[in-house]
């Protein structure tokens, strides 16, 4: 008896993969236009700049596959000591999460990409900023507040030095991408890496003929499960440049007349997350808040919390002047022309008018979600 | 207007000029050579700053209230000038403060300090740092301290001698406190690391804020992995290990290089040109960069290929009747481009005049190419390269003269050895035009030297034997 292939089945299952083929490539084909539609017709201000997209995927590419690889390694070592060598190897094969996940749209998670794109953009203005000395041969803020006796302040001026320069290689080598998102965030990624990566092996052993009833998805669920946990556990959100910065804020505890020097020296020593964590802290907003209304390039808002804190003009002035230099997308020339109508808000209205950027986050976003749909 | 009469040099200090300009915009008074910028553009004391971006400037500094500062290119006549502006409310007006005036001239290394600190992690450090006015160390990059043992997050905050050993007694240490003490930049200094004793080199910019003020350093550090490479003081002096280049390798390194890297710079330049549809600014300037660095490594490949031909000891050239002061005026035009964007006069034989000589046409062209071009790169904004032809008996004399440092009579020997350069500190040049420019000389029964003394500028003299030397040569036995 004959066990060879049946041409005529197989010529049935190709022609049917053809007509598949040819579907998806048209449904890709019509995501392709919408996408183009989409591109052409996006106003400036929502566009990302090359530099910024080029950091988005870099950051992406290596933290999913960083918590990729993790999870697998982790994993296939629990599945060798379980006996499952084959599933063990199979765990290692390089897997694609990270297109896996695109795919799914899973990435598209506004809370994951507005923290990224807003950190992305924190870090380019930051990087961009111009130098501006205290003295000549004076030490720059950052290095004075870690000599300083006061040891919680100059461990957390230390810690930032540390955070900083681990972001900066991180942005500037692609290397050593850690996920430094907030914890919620991070414990979003991870799961859905786990996901991906239980679907793969799954995928991969089916085409090598192992029957999915046996004890082997337990034991490769069990393994996957171990190593998500371990990944988890390993993430300190206390370590994020942004914590490390609000931290140091904290310390800090600036004066209301020790203000507007610090946050002009913060900015003229290129420590953009210290210019935030102290606008933060002293108007009463969290980290994430006051970096919004400063990568914000209409600035409007950020104007109102200096006023809020009774910055006076020249501060003002230089604050809006240093960030018009770092960030392209900023009009320096419409600054000026509202500087004298900034000036013309009171304190106590403008305290008012930030009011609600200082109520919990979850409440704000609740809120929002209120206003925009129908009553 | 003749280019080397140009406004930009009073005979004070041309580096800083200074104008008041009322709150209305109206130019109060200024220096002569921002009244001369000012003219051009079709203002005048008294009427509105007519130069648009120094206006931009001072306007945005008036309405601020503090004091704002930026570089700034302005087109004048058409060469474009570098310009850092500051302008600084003072009292009822804006003083404004205008210095730098500097071509632009794309082929030379970037002005703004920021590029360069980009270019410069571009050339691949192991290692990079930055620091602070007071050379406290601000920045480290983390992806060395694995590899080579030593934790870079300790040193953060710290003075950059907890990074290299600075010991004054040790010539390597002293090399780099003065280039510290100095707040110059550091090219490649041998140093080692405080603590794993490793030998490394040390480069870095300096960083300046937006008064001109030094802000810090931004630089790197390259771990010597070659033991020959410890020893040497840096690149730019490095020799190779064979005088000889053999005709193979030379032969293949011209293969392999001519064609890429014309490709390189024909497309680079179309970039730049926004030949197929606008790129944005940055990246076309990035374009242009690139096209030049291809421009110059396809001249030193050409150099090379020459090299290996005028070392070798059957290396003649057949003599032909030749007017060097044709050759003169035509070396003279093709530089004449160069000249005006360096803002160098070069004064070339009459348009009549007539020297005729022994010698290859193509050669002798490159030798005054040659000088003509080191002669407008070393001579001061509005100077003159001279070039003269004459016949004294049976030799034909071009001479090309500058009004530059000119050449110390210690030099004047090394300056014609292979890969060594007039001033090692300037930008551009490979050290072998000179060296070969003598070879051929001589391979033409010729002679190139130099007569020059510190401070005089420099006159080089290339000799020919003229059609009568020749014919006297050969009815010798």
């Amino acid at each position: 008896m004959s066990v060879g292939p049946d041409p005529m089945r197989d010529a049935a299952l190709s022609r049917l993969h053809a007509i598949a083929r040819a579907e998806r490539a048209r449904s890709r084909g019509e995501d392709r236009l919408d996408g183009s539609i989409a591109d052409f017709f996006l106003d400036t201000p929502a566009r990302l700049d090359d530099r910024a997209r080029a950091l988005i995927a870099q950051w992406l590419r290596g933290v999913v596959g960083g918590i990729e690889t993790d999870i697998r390694r982790h994993a296939a070592r629990l599945l060798v000591a379980a006996g499952e060598t084959a599933r063990a190897e199979a765990m290692l094969t390089q897997g694609g999460a990270m297109l896996r996940l695109t795919r799914a749209g899973l990435l598209r998670d506004r809370d994951l990409m507005g923290e990224l794109i807003a950190r992305v953009r924190h870090d380019l203005i930051a990087q961009a900023l111009p130098s501006a000395i205290s003295g000549p041969d004076t030490a720059s803020l950052l290095v004075r507040l870690a000599a300083v006796p006061d040891t919680i302040v100059a461990t957390a001026a230390t810690a930032l030095l540390v955070a900083d320069s681990r972001r900066r290689t991180a942005n500037e080598t692609g290397a050593g991408a850690r996920s430094e998102l907030p914890a919620e965030l991070h414990h979003r990624l991870v799961w859905w890496v786990a996901a991906a990566i239980r679907e793969g092996l799954h995928d991969l052993m089916k085409d090598a003929g192992v029957p999915s009833a046996t004890g082997g998805v337990v034991q490769s669920d069990r393994a996957i499960t171990d190593a998500a946990l371990r990944c988890l556990a390993a993430h300190d959100e206390g370590e994020r440049l942004e914590a490390v910065a609000a931290r140091l804020a904290l310390a800090i505890d600036a004066r209301p007349d020790e203000l507007p020097a610090l946050l002009v020296e913060a900015l003229g020593d290129r420590r953009l997350a210290l210019f935030i964590a102290v606008l933060a802290s002293a108007t009463g907003m969290d980290f994430d808040q006051a970096r919004a209304i400063v990568v914000d390039p209409e600035g409007d808002q950020l104007w109102l919390a200096l006023r809020a804190n009774n910055l006076d003009r020249e501060t003002i002035a230089r604050i809006g002047l240093a960030l018009s230099e770092a960030d392209p997308r900023r009009d320096i020339e419409s600054f000026a022309e509202a500087l004298d109508g900034i000036m013309a808000v009171t304190e106590a209205d403008a305290r008012a008018a930030i009011a609600p950027l200082s109520l919990h986050r979850d409440f704000r976003v609740a809120l929002r979600a209120l206003t925009r749909s129908d009553r | 207007m003749t280019t080397h009469a140009s406004f930009h040099h009073p005979a004070d200090d041309p580096a800083v000029a200074q104008a008041a300009v009322a709150r209305d915009g109206v130019l109060l008074s200024a220096d002569p050579v921002l009244v001369a910028l000012n003219t051009r553009a079709g203002g005048m004391i008294g009427a509105p700053l007519a130069v648009p971006q120094l206006a931009a400037i001072t306007k945005l500094s008036q309405r601020l209230g503090i004091i704002v500062s930026r570089g700034t290119v302005i087109a004048d006549d058409d060469v474009d000038i570098d310009l850092w502006v500051r302008a600084q409310p003072d009292g009822d007006h804006i003083r404004l403060t205008v210095s730098g005036w500097r071509e632009v001239q794309p082929s030379r290394a970037p002005a703004s300090p920021r590029r360069a600190v980009l270019d410069f992690q571009a050339t691949g450090a192991d290692l990079r740092w930055e620091t602070d006015a007071s050379l406290h160390l601000t920045f480290v990059s983390l992806d060395a301290g694995t590899r080579y043992g030593f934790d870079p997050l300790a040193l953060l905050g710290q003075p950059i001698s907890a990074m290299v050993a600075l010991d004054a007694d040790q010539n390597e240490g002293a090399a780099i406190l003065d280039a510290l003490s100095q707040r110059r930049a550091l090219a490649m200094l041998p140093a080692r690391f405080q603590g794993t004793g490793l030998r490394v080199r040390l480069s870095a910019e300096t960083r300046h804020d937006a008064h001109g003020a030094f802000a810090g350093y931004a630089g790197g550090v390259q771990v010597v992995t070659d033991l020959t490479a410890g020893g040497e003081r840096g690149v730019v002096e490095a020799k190779p290990e064979s005088d000889q280049l053999s005709p193979t390798f030379t032969a293949g390194l011209d293969r392999a290089l001519r064609k890429p890297l014309a490709r390189i710079v024909a497309n680079a330049d179309s970039i730049h040109a926004q030949a197929d549809g606008p790129v944005r600014h940055d990246y076309a300037d990035y374009a242009s960069d690139i096209a030049n660095a291809g421009r110059h490594l396809l001249a030193l490949v050409d150099d090379l290929v020459d090299l290996q031909a005028v070392e070798r000891p059957d290396f003649t050239l057949l003599p032909e009747p030749i007017d060097v002061a044709d050759i003169a005026r035509r070396a003279a035009g093709l530089l004449s481009v160069r000249a005006a964007n360096a803002d160098v006069g070069v004064a070339r034989p009459a348009f009549d005049a007539s020297i005729a000589a022994q010698g290859d046409f193509r050669r002798v062209l490159q030798i005054l190419v040659n000088l003509i071009g080191n002669a407008v790169r070393y001579s001061p904004k509005g100077g003159t390269v001279v070039v003269t032809a004459s016949t004294e008996g049976d030799r034909a004399t071009v001479t090309v003269a500058d009004e530059g440092k000119g050449v110390a009579l210690a030099d004047q020997t090394r300056i014609f050895e292979k890969f060594e350069r007039v001033d090692p500190s300037e930008p551009g040049g490979n050290g072998l035009g000179l060296y070969i420019a003598r070879r051929l000389a001589r391979a033409m029964r010729g002679d190139l030297t130099i007569d020059s003394a510190a401070g005089e500028g420099a006159r080089f003299v290339l000799t020919l034997p003229t059609q009568a030397a020749r014919d006297q040569d050969q009815h010798q036995p």
